[in-house]
């Protein structure tokens, strides 16, 4: 009964919502879980659950799991609007029939993609029950709200242990490889092939900066010794061993190939995906551009395999199986807001969410690299949302990157003052800046500036981003996310 | 050319909440005004002598990182450390690397950090952390004041001994501990404060102020230069003052 008056308390409340032209994405599993704490085990009950954690590329991961298995002839239902508290996963679970995205071959069934909160998933974990749990990576976030990365571990592992999920994890990130351990007999690894990055290493150096970028769990927390790297990706993600405990990066089953001869910033980068497990490799083309994206690509992949192994396969090994994951990818595009691009005349408008160092770090490195750059805008807010505290923008190196930005560089949001410095500290001029209120006239500017036939990248924080969003709805007539 | 080397210490363990661009600060600064500037990262195992730097900064971190490099700081530096404060090396320590230079740190559990117990003051931490914009008063050398902005996020209370000089007047926030009214210390030519932010690059004339002593101590009391920043501090301050007073979404 009380699973009833939740369903229909959160249907009621999407309806009258969507009437009022708004998302409805958290307040109607809000009120359903008000009802009935024990909605989300309920609904969850009997369901394919893929669910996908981590401080960064959840959203992008998400989108791509969703794509590959719509590609397979799976429906799917997934919170890809990035409402990934409980209350959001809630909404999903009880009204995502309304628009579950229907494979157009004949179906083979229902899988929910599920993204979810780090804290998020510690309590509903248990309740969600899912089959397949991807981990993506652990970067300092908002620390102001989140505190510790070794406690946001913590959390994910805990909640791990709620369920029997085969785990997807990477084998580059210390503590994400770390959950890994105790748990071997379901857990699957992946990141980029560690011969592959040796070769890039040496070949391609990467650029030194005058200070190099605060890093992230780069000691092993049982013997308190630094990591050596055999090789590194970017972060602190990596070839890492401890001299300590010995120990160090997985082998991979899921790994990436990759010569950076070619910049993966470039639309179609060529690369390889490697099943060690049945020995196959599948030539790839990477359908978001951007190098972190080659590892949200691996982890997409990497999950469907592994769910569709289970659905189709007993959960064994199949080079099949794989082969026909790496052969969907042909319909990716970008989430919400990650490298989401629409033309305004004959320019581009590309928008990179950037809502902690790392993100802002491989935006930045990013657009250094993009060939059709012609103006970069930079927005800073700092409502409850984004993390009241800025600071985090010092930590990014942007020394290295910004004698290859485009030639104007222009910033707003609420407070462009710690932006506008940041960029100064470059050396690098700023063309325009000025608070929220200015940040459409600044935009317009920037548009107006940017060459014929290139791109505005903008970079902005999550409600800087809602708020250009509203305005490019307003203004430029683009659809929103939930239409 | 005049030159500083500036110390930056435990840069991959004291990282937190920006203050890397404090160190920033200081060097493009230095070099904007003419001064060769030389940065060393000293971490764990790494080797310190009394003059290898002029300038030392030491940041804050989370508690599992401050666990890692506390005994190489308190035992395996501090005695040289200690000799530089004393002698007047310029210093500056934020939130964490402030805490540790003190006598003791007691968190609210009861646990005690070790600290260098180099200046005279101690630190007890509570339940609730300080988050929030901050505006301080510093007064200058020369009498006259200027109005500096930050950022603090700190659950510990600190309380300054007898002889140790408050480094700047609370104007909004809370500052040592919520009570007094005081932000930071100032103690010989090392100065600690609660200030994430960065602080410097928001504050140039503090970074005028470090750098100043840095090299009169270098090259007498009456070395000259012509400081510069990058520009636009005085604005992006007036833009910081008007959100702080506006801001709706203030937490604690």
């Amino acid at each position: 009964m009380r699973k009833f008056i939740g369903r229909a308390t959160a249907k009621t409340t999407r309806k009258i919502l969507r009437l009022m032209g708004k998302g409805a994405t958290t307040l109607p599993g809000k009120l359903a879980l008000k009802a009935d704490p024990s909605i989300i085990a309920k609904e969850a009950a009997g369901k394919n659950i893929i669910t996908i954690t981590g401080t960064n590329g959840k959203t992008t991961t998400s989108h791509m799991i969703s794509d590959l298995l719509n590609e397979l002839g799976y429906d799917v239902i997934n919170n890809i609007s990035g409402a990934n508290l409980a209350s959001g996963i809630a909404t999903t679970l009880i009204c995502g029939k309304d628009e579950i995205k229907k494979t157009d071959k004949e179906s083979k069934g229902t899988v929910y993609v599920l993204e979810t909160d780090e804290a998020a998933f510690a309590k509903i974990a248990g309740d969600l029950k899912p089959k397949v749990s991807v981990v993506t990576n652990l970067f300092r976030d908002q620390l102001d709200r989140y505190g510790e990365l070794t406690h946001t571990r913590d959390l994910i592992a805990g909640g791990i242990d709620k369920t029997e999920a085969k785990l997807v994890i990477n084998s580059d990130d210390s503590l994400v490889a770390s959950l890994g351990k105790g748990r071997e007999d379901r857990s699957l690894f992946f990141g980029m092939d560690k011969e592959s990055m040796r070769y890039n290493n040496e070949k391609y150096p990467p650029r030194k900066s005058l200070i190099p970028a605060s890093p992230d769990a780069v000691y092993c927390p049982q013997c308190k010794l630094r990591y050596e790297y055999k090789a590194r990706s970017f972060g602190h993600l990596g070839d890492f061993y401890c001299t300590g405990c010995g120990a160090k990066s997985p082998e991979n089953r899921f790994s990436v190939l990759y010569d950076l001869k070619e910049s993966p910033s470039k639309e179609g980068y060529a690369f390889q995906i490697k099943d060690s497990a049945t020995g196959t490799v599948r030539d790839q083309t990477l359908k978001v551009p951007g190098s972190h994206n080659l590892y949200n690509t691996c982890a997409a992949i990497s999950a469907v395999t592994v769910m569709t192994e289970i659905l189709e396969n007993n959960g064994g090994a199949s080079a099949d199986i794989f082969g026909k994951a790496c052969g969907s990818t042909g319909k990716i595009s970008a989430a919400f807001g990650r490298m989401e691009k629409f033309k305004v005349k004959n320019k581009d408008v590309c928008i990179l969410l950037v809502k902690n160092p790392v993100g802002l770090d491989r935006s930045l490195q990013f657009v250094s690299e993009a060939e059709d750059a012609g103006a970069l805008y930079l927005l800073l807010n700092s409502n409850f949302a984004d993390g009241k505290d800025v600071s985090w923008i010092w930590d990014v190196d942007f020394e290295s990157k910004a004698e290859d930005f485009p030639e104007n560089i222009y910033v707003s949001g609420q407070r462009y003052g710690d932006m506008l410095l940041r960029v100064l500290y470059t050396g690098r001029a700023v063309t325009a800046s000025g608070e929220e209120k200015e940040m459409k006239d600044i935009f317009d500017r920037a548009l107006s500036e940017c060459p014929d036939g290139k791109c505005v990248y903008v970079l902005p924080n999550y409600t800087s981003m809602l708020a250009l969003r509203a305005m490019l709805v307003r203004e430029f007539g683009i659809k929103d996310f939930w239409k | 050319m005049a030159k500083l080397v500036i110390g930056h210490f435990y840069p991959d363990l004291l990282n937190l909440y920006g203050d890397r661009g404090n160190v920033l600060a200081l060097a493009v600064c230095a070099q904007r005004s003419g001064i060769d500037v030389e940065i060393k990262q000293i971490s764990i195992g790494d080797d310190l002598k009394e003059d290898d730097i002029d300038i030392g900064f030491i940041g804050g971190g989370q508690d599992s990182e401050q666990n890692i490099m506390n005994d190489d700081l308190v035992n395996v530096k501090g005695p040289v450390i200690k000799n530089m404060i004393e002698n007047g090396t310029v210093f500056l320590t934020v939130c964490g690397g402030y805490q540790m230079l003190g006598k003791y740190y007691r968190e609210h559990d009861g646990s005690v950090l070790n600290c260098l117990g180099v200046i005279d003051y101690y630190t007890e931490g509570e339940k609730e952390r300080f988050i929030n914009d901050t505006v301080y008063e510093l007064t200058k050398e020369d009498g006259s004041t200027v109005t500096c902005i930050g950022f603090e996020n700190h659950s510990g209370r600190t309380y300054l001994g007898e002889g140790v000089q408050p480094f700047m007047k609370v104007v909004k926030g809370h500052g040592n501990n919520g009570k007094d009214g005081f932000e930071g210390m100032r103690y010989r030519n090392t100065f600690g404060t609660y200030s994430h932010g960065s602080f410097l690059p928001k504050n140039p004339e503090v970074t005028k102020m470090l750098l100043t002593l840095a090299l009169r101590r270098k090259y007498g009391e009456d070395f000259e230069f012509d400081f510069k920043a990058v520009g636009a501090e005085e604005e992006a301050r007036k833009a910081a003052l008007k959100y702080i007073e506006t801001g709706k979404e203030q937490m604690i």
